[in-house]
This record gives structure tokens, sequence and C-alpha cells, in this order.
């Protein structure tokens, strides 16, 4: 039976929703499928690493024990020795515990985890991971990166502006008139690295500009100011595969023109914010959303062409979250961001693709063992007699 | 052997044991069947918990106290025996220490059998003989709903039909002993026009007990299946039991559901005979089943009835048509008769239809028969889906026909062409996979150790399109 650590928490804003993704749809089904050995590796907010069976139980974190946990519980250290092997203290006798992992499931959102620096240590530690690579997450999570490539590859986007804080507490001045001679209000203000919504914030007028670059640079080091489109309709599409990848089905999110979700409404409203039914055949698993997206038929297919390509373009493997933004007036359609890790894997959206939660979690452990395959047919030695010289 | 005698020593022990006396309603027989059987007591406990109700709790502390008095006296002896020098005694001493839990599970059915005879039985007698005397002199007509399967659908859709033009009272739930009757009877206020009883066989000569008791006017015998073998020592015992409401309601007043083969060697020619293509003079025509409804036409000469209802697949055709015409004969408009069928649906955990996450789950879980299982699985056959799920613990109650019926249910299971077959692990297992095998199935088979966990999380199996059938259910007591 093989061994597949689940990681999740971290350092992140989105520390509780990565959580309930890890518990709920990943660690359950990956059980249920009776093909692996599942270990929970916990992130906790100051960065330690623990691992241990009570990890799976939600109880421990609904009711704050897991703060007595992390203080009571061994670290875990991580062992590369031609893979990943996971090692604590038994806290008895000096003896040490070991767990060889042949897959590693990520399940972080947000900063030092959906960002690619995870995987960048799981690739440094050859052990085949679950979703986007190092590369494509870092692209992926970083807003102005993911919009330059797709504009590289001609897929349109909303007009934008970008700078690092740096550059705006420098010249501050200038950065606002640029924006204000460059884009049509009204804008949307985001910090370019976070997801589930934090720190975003719509401006209608001039002197609401500056505040709202400073909530989103209160969260990040670099922001991003964008057009808003208006006559808005926003969709997103779940994706999975490697060279392949297959989409799920078009969603729409059911928002009021002038809303769009934030954390709140995305995960502790139960997304009942502009007026979206909760449950019912045509909503998501949230309750804000239509699946299949209310869209005429080009429209629709034109929308899954264009996820398909920006996930291609910023070179997605695994399973990611493209969304997308439509002028509902001129049918215009935009490349918004792309969510590498989505919450809950957007399971909701796969089943009603046909796939259940067994089958997807099942799948993504075979594109992960499939590519790290591939990685393995490349060279990764080059003798010289460089060394010799000295 | 080891396993089961270590367990008796378990802290929980005397829970374990009351709590087999609750699953298997104080019964005496199926309890000591049950303890028999049982590998490791530490693991009895998995589909529900220990009820702690008064008598329960009395029983355990009687218990609790019997076996502390047991190993008391055990010291006691051992004690004499150590100053006697006597091995004898101290060995005696040991075992009886030791023999106390396996004494105290049997001790503990003595105030339950007592009491039983002293108190209850009287009781229920009483009743009973007062219930006769009601029965006999209610002016409504009387109705008796027998058979080894779906009497509780019969009686609920007589009662839906029927309510529409007439007083109605039923024997509620699945109330369908003689006492259940005597109670019913003493809450009947004399106004009714019809009275639906259901008869619940489980041992030779109940229904001429129960007949002799209630007096029915008209009788339906819903099927016949291998059932409650533990009481009736064969099949054709069971049937002749079934089939003797003959004598008390005269033959033909028997409506006969003749669509399963075992009921064809009991049929007369006076009886009215009902499937899915007739009933009587009446004909079926324009048969449609889908996932959430049954429809068909009625025809008897210029007579037509169009039945909808709610109950799903095509072995519900017979039932509905046998309740359309018993109506009609009873003076219910046809016009009634329509729309109290159409107010039909599925009953809980009877072939009932749940969407989640875009898919199908059809609910069967209380059916816990041979003929059933065929007919749920003729209907998952006849459906489409992207993926079909077929998930069973198999049978219980089947005596001596245990391997035969699983066999054959595995051949039926063969032929449905599921694409995932997810079976529980018990005692029947093996006959379903060879009755599988041997019919040539070639999906996917999954086994699954803890049925309760499968039941709880079948949220991450199902997806769009796909169809789940679920039939039966296997409690504690049956493992």
């Amino acid at each position: 039976m093989k061994t597949i650590a689940v990681i999740f928490g971290g350092k992140s804003t989105e520390h509780d929703v990565s959580i309930i993704t890890a518990l709920a749809s990943v660690i359950k089904p990956l059980e249920l499928t009776k093909q692996f050995r599942v270990e929970a590796i916990y992130i906790a907010k100051d960065g330690s690493w623990y691992w241990d069976d009570r990890l799976k139980d939600i109880s421990l974190y609904r009711s704050d024990e897991i703060n007595d946990f992390v203080q009571k519980a061994p670290k875990v250290h991580l062992l590369f020795d031609e893979g990943l092997t996971l090692v604590k203290s038994s806290q008895f006798a000096g003896r040490k515990q070991y767990k060889r992992i042949d897959v590693v499931f990520p399940a972080m959102h947000g900063t030092h985890g959906e960002d690619g620096e995870l995987m960048g240590v799981l690739q440094m530690a050859s052990v085949p991971y679950v979703g986007c690579d190092m590369a494509s997450s870092a692209v992926a999570m970083d807003k102005v990166l993911s919009k330059l490539i797709a504009q590289s590859q001609g897929l349109a986007t909303p007009k934008f502006v970008h700078f690092k804080r740096s550059e705006y507490s420098r010249n501050m001045t200038e950065t606002l008139e640029r924006i204000n001679k460059e884009l049509t209000y009204p804008l949307f203000v985001k910090p370019a690295h976070l997801g589930s919504s934090i720190g975003i914030t719509k401006v209608k007028t001039k002197d609401e500009l500056n505040n709202a670059i400073e909530v989103a640079l209160h969260y990040d080091d670099k922001a991003l100011v964008e057009e808003s489109v208006e006559n808005l309709v926003e969709v997103t599409l779940p994706i999975m595969g490697n060279e392949e990848p297959i989409p799920a089905l078009l969603e729409q999110p059911l928002l009021k023109s002038d809303e769009f979700f934030d954390f709140d409404t995305k995960y502790m409203q139960g997304g009942k914010k502009g007026g979206g039914k909760k449950g019912g055949s045509e909503s998501g698993a949230q309750g804000y959303s239509k699946i299949p997206a209310d869209l005429p038929k080009d429209l629709y297919d034109k929308a899954v062409e264009l996820g398909l390509s920006v996930y291609k373009a910023v070179g997605c493997e695994g399973f990611a979250r493209i969304d997308m933004l439509i002028n509902g007036k001129t049918k215009e359609l935009f490349f918004n961001e792309i969510n590498p890790m989505p919450g809950s894997l957007y399971s909701h959206n796969w089943n009603k693709a046909g796939v259940s939660n067994v089958q997807l979690v099942t799948k993504l452990v075979e594109y992960a063992e499939a590519r790290f395959r591939d990685q393995q047919k490349m060279a990764t030695a080059f003798t010289t007699n460089y060394l010799k010289q000295f | 052997m080891i396993r089961r005698l270590a367990s008796q020593y378990g802290i929980n022990y005397a829970t374990t044991i009351v709590y087999m006396l609750q699953s298997t309603e104080y019964q005496v027989r199926p309890y000591l069947a049950w303890y028999r059987r049982v590998d490791n007591f530490g693991k009895v406990m998995k589909r529900r918990k220990f009820a702690k109700t008064m008598a329960a709790r009395i029983l355990r502390a009687g218990m609790v106290c019997g076996m502390l008095f047991q190993i008391g006296l055990a010291i006691l002896l051992f004690l004499f025996g150590s100053s006697k020098d006597e091995l004898v005694l101290q060995a005696l001493g040991i075992l009886i220490a030791l023999a106390s839990p396996q004494v105290w599970a049997r001790m503990i059915i003595i105030p339950l059998w007592a009491g039983k005879k002293l108190i209850t039985e009287p009781k229920h007698q009483k009743q009973i003989k007062a219930s006769e005397r009601i029965f006999r002199d209610h002016p409504g007509v009387k109705i008796a709903v027998l058979g080894s399967y779906g009497k509780t659908t019969m009686k609920e859709l007589l009662v839906t039909v029927l309510s529409e033009e007439k007083v109605v009272a039923a024997t509620p739930a699945n109330k369908n002993v003689a006492i259940s009757h005597a109670i019913f009877a003493s809450k009947l206020k004399g106004d009714e026009e019809v009275l639906v009883i259901e008869y619940g066989e489980g041992a030779p000569g109940d229904i001429d007990r129960f007949a002799s008791i209630t007096h029915p006017d008209l009788a339906v015998i819903t099927g016949l299946a291998p059932a409650h073998l533990d009481q009736y020592p064969t099949f054709e015992a069971a049937a002749q039991d079934i089939f003797s409401i003959d004598q008390f309601v005269g033959p033909k007043e028997v409506f006969v559901n003749s669509e399963p083969e075992a009921v064809k060697p009991y049929l007369r020619d006076e009886f009215v005979k009902y499937n899915s293509s007739s009933i009587g003079d009446w004909q079926v025509s324009d048969v449609s089943a889908s996932i959430t409804a049954t429809s068909f036409s009625l025809n008897n000469g210029k007579d037509t009835l169009k039945i909808q209802s709610g109950l799903l697949g095509e072995h519900q055709v017979g039932p509905l048509a046998a309740v359309a015409v018993i109506a009609h004969k009873l003076g219910v408009s046809k016009k009634a008769i329509e729309i109290g069928l159409a107010k039909t649906t599925a009953f809980e955990h009877r072939l009932q239809p749940r969407q989640l996450h875009g898919g199908w789950i059809l609910d069967d879980t209380y059916n816990g028969n041979i003929e059933g299982i065929r007919a749920g699985l003729k209907l998952l056959s006849n459906l489409k889906a992207k993926r079909k799920i077929y998930v069973t613990p198999g049978l219980v109650d089947q005596g001596v026909e245990t391997e035969r019926v699983h066999q054959e249910m595995g051949q039926a299971i063969a032929q449905a062409q599921p694409d995932v077959v997810v079976l529980m692990q018990n005692s029947v297992t093996g006959y379903i996979k060879a009755g599988m095998e041997r019919a040539g199935f070639n999906g996917e088979i999954r086994i699954e150790e803890d049925p309760l966990e499968f039941y709880t999380n079948i949220e991450h199996f199902i997806a769009a399109g796909d169809i789940v059938l679920m039939q039966n259910d296997w409690t504690d007591n049956y493992n």
C-alpha cells in the first residue's frame, strides 16, 4: 500500500481553509480508496511541522486543542534520501519514528504553500507530489506574472498597472497619476499574491484609490490595479491533467453586478451574498454558483478554450482553477487569475462533471506519479573535467 | 476461540451482553444464537450504541453484581482450598471465577424469561382475547396483508388510496404480530369503513392465530421468498402457513402476487392473481418506469385507469394494480383511485430515490428478500447511467437456504451488470462473489470491512450520472 503525505495548514491567511480542504476533500477520500495509507502533516501558523494521526480529526481544530497539541507534540523532520522520509521523536527512550513517503498531496492555500515554495522543497526531495510544480505555482500565484504570460500568448486580460511596495512608497504621486492616466474607473486593487479575495477592494473614484492600495500593500509587497469588467459575469473552470488537461464544468458564481466575492462571503456566509441559492441542483458546493454556467454555447466554449489555453501557457500540471471575467453586454472574455490549489479541490464542480471525490483524488495522485516518472527520465548529471583543473 | 475467551473479560462485557439483548428485542433464542456466534465481544457494538433505559441499566447492574458474587465465592473457595492444601478446591475456585462471564451471560435470561412468562404473556393474552371480540363485531371491511415481503408497502398503498373516499385505519408501521393487532383494536372508534391489518408471520401457525382473532374479509398475499427460516423448518412450511389464509376469507377473496416463481406451486384458480401484466380481468399496458416515477394503464373492457406513482420499478406495477382493483371493488371512484395512487411515493428505505452531487442513490436498505433484490436489480439494469454502483451486505434469516440464495443473488447482480459492486465483509460475501463469478461478472468488486463507514461516506463515491443502488442492511446481531 502506498503512503501519501497530505500537507496542510501553513503560515498563510488561508491556514484555516487549508485544514478543511485537507481533512474533508483530500484525506477522507484518499482513505476511502483503500489503496493508500495517509499521513497527515500539519504546518502550524508559526511554520512548525507536525505529523500525527490525530491531526486528521477536525475536532482538534474546532476546539482549539490544536494549541495544546503543538506545544506538546514533537516536530517532524524531513529526510531527503532519494525520496522523502518523515522523522519524529517517539518521545520514548529517544527512539525515532520513520515513515517513507511515496507521494505528497499538498493541500495548502496562499503563501508558503500554494505559491511554489513547498513544491520546491518536494522537488528537491525527489518525491512525486500532486498539483502544479514550483514554477507554475509561483507564476499562478502572482497575478501580475500570470497576466503577463497570458498576454504574451495573445490571451485577453483586463488592462492593469502593477508596482512593488517600495516603488509605491518612493513614487506614490507618480504611481497614482500613472494609474489615473492609463486606466478607466471603476478599478480593482489587489495584492499580487493572495487568494480567497483577501485585501481586494473595488474603487469607484480617485479619492478611494490610495486607501485601497494601502490595504493591498498591507498584505503583500506587490499590488495590481486593473480595470473592472462591467456588466460582469464571472466564471471559473477547474481543470486537471498534465499533457492533455481535462476541464470540469464552467461555473458561474451568482453575484450582483457591482459585487465580488470577498473572504467572508466565500467561506463564512456559505456564499449567500448576491442572491445565490443555497443548495439546489443549480448551485455549487457553497451554494453561490451555477453549474454549468448559464451562457450561450459559443461563449461557454470560448471560455473553456481560454481556460485550457491559460492552463497550458502557465505550465500547470495536476490541477488548477482558471478564473475568467465576461462583459455581459459586449461578450468580451478576459483571463483573471489562476488558483493552483482551489479550496476543497472544487470537488463540488467535479462531482457535477461526473467525477466523484474518490475518483478525483485517485486521478490527481496518478497525474503526480506520471509527471514524476517523466522527470526521472531526464538526465540530472553531467560529467566534466572541470574540478580536476583545481 | 482464544480471542472470544479473552474478550469476555473486558470491562464492557456486561454492557455488550445487555446491548445484544436490546438488539434482539430481548428475545432469548436470537440472543443465544448471536452469543454463540460472537468471535470478539469487544467488537460487537458497531452500528448502534447501548441505550441506557431503566430496564437495561437494571439488567447490567444485576449481571455485574452476579459476576462479582460468583468471583467472591470463587475466591473464598480458593482460599479455603489453600488453607487445607486442597489443589482440587483451588482449581475449582479459579475455574468458577473464570466461568463467571459465561454463566451470567446465560443467567441474565432467567429474569427475562420469568418476566415474560409471569407478567407479559398473561397480560398480552388478555388483550389479544379482548381484541378478538372487537374485530368480530367491527362493521368495517377487514383486509389482511401478508407475505414474506412487501407487506408494509401494500398496507400503505391501500391506506393512501382507500382514504380518498373511505374512513380507513391500519396497523401502524411494521407492528404486525398479535399483540400489535390487539393494541390497534383497542384504539378503534368503530366508525371505520376499512381496517388494513398487516400479518407478520414468524413461526408456524402464526397466520391461523392472527386470522382467528382479526376475522379478515379479504386478504392480499404480497409475495413469497425465503424468510424467517430460523423459525420455520422449511420454506414450504412458511408458504403453507401464509396460504392457509384462504380458509378464513375464501379463495375468491385472496389477492396473490403471482410474479415470483416461488408462489406458483401454491396458486389456486379461484385466487385473484396480480402481476405486472394483469390482475383478474384487468389488463396492464403502457408501462413506463424511470428513476422518479412508474406509470401504466389498467383496462377492463371500457373501464380504464391511468396510474402514476412515485414507487419505482416494474415490480411495483402488480401491487399498484392490485390496490386499484381492490379500491374499485370496495366502491372507490376511478378518479379517487388515480388521485390516491398519484400521491404515493417511495417509502423510506424502500427503493427511495435521493439525489446527491448530481447522481442518484436508490435507498433499498429495508429490502431483505431475494425477490425484492431481483426487482431492484432489474430496475438498476433498465435505468440509464454513466456508472452503476451496487451495494449490499447480503440477506439475513435465510437459514439452510443461505448459500443457494446468495449464489442466486450473485448471479442476479452479474446479470444487472453494474460497473462497481460493493459487498460488506460477512459470512455470505463468499457465496455472493461465487455467484457473480459463475455468471461472468467482469466489473469492479470492493469488499468493505466496515459497512457503516461506507454508508456514511457515500458522498465521496458518487458523482453526476451515477446511480447507486443500496439493498438491505446488516445489523450487529447478524454478525
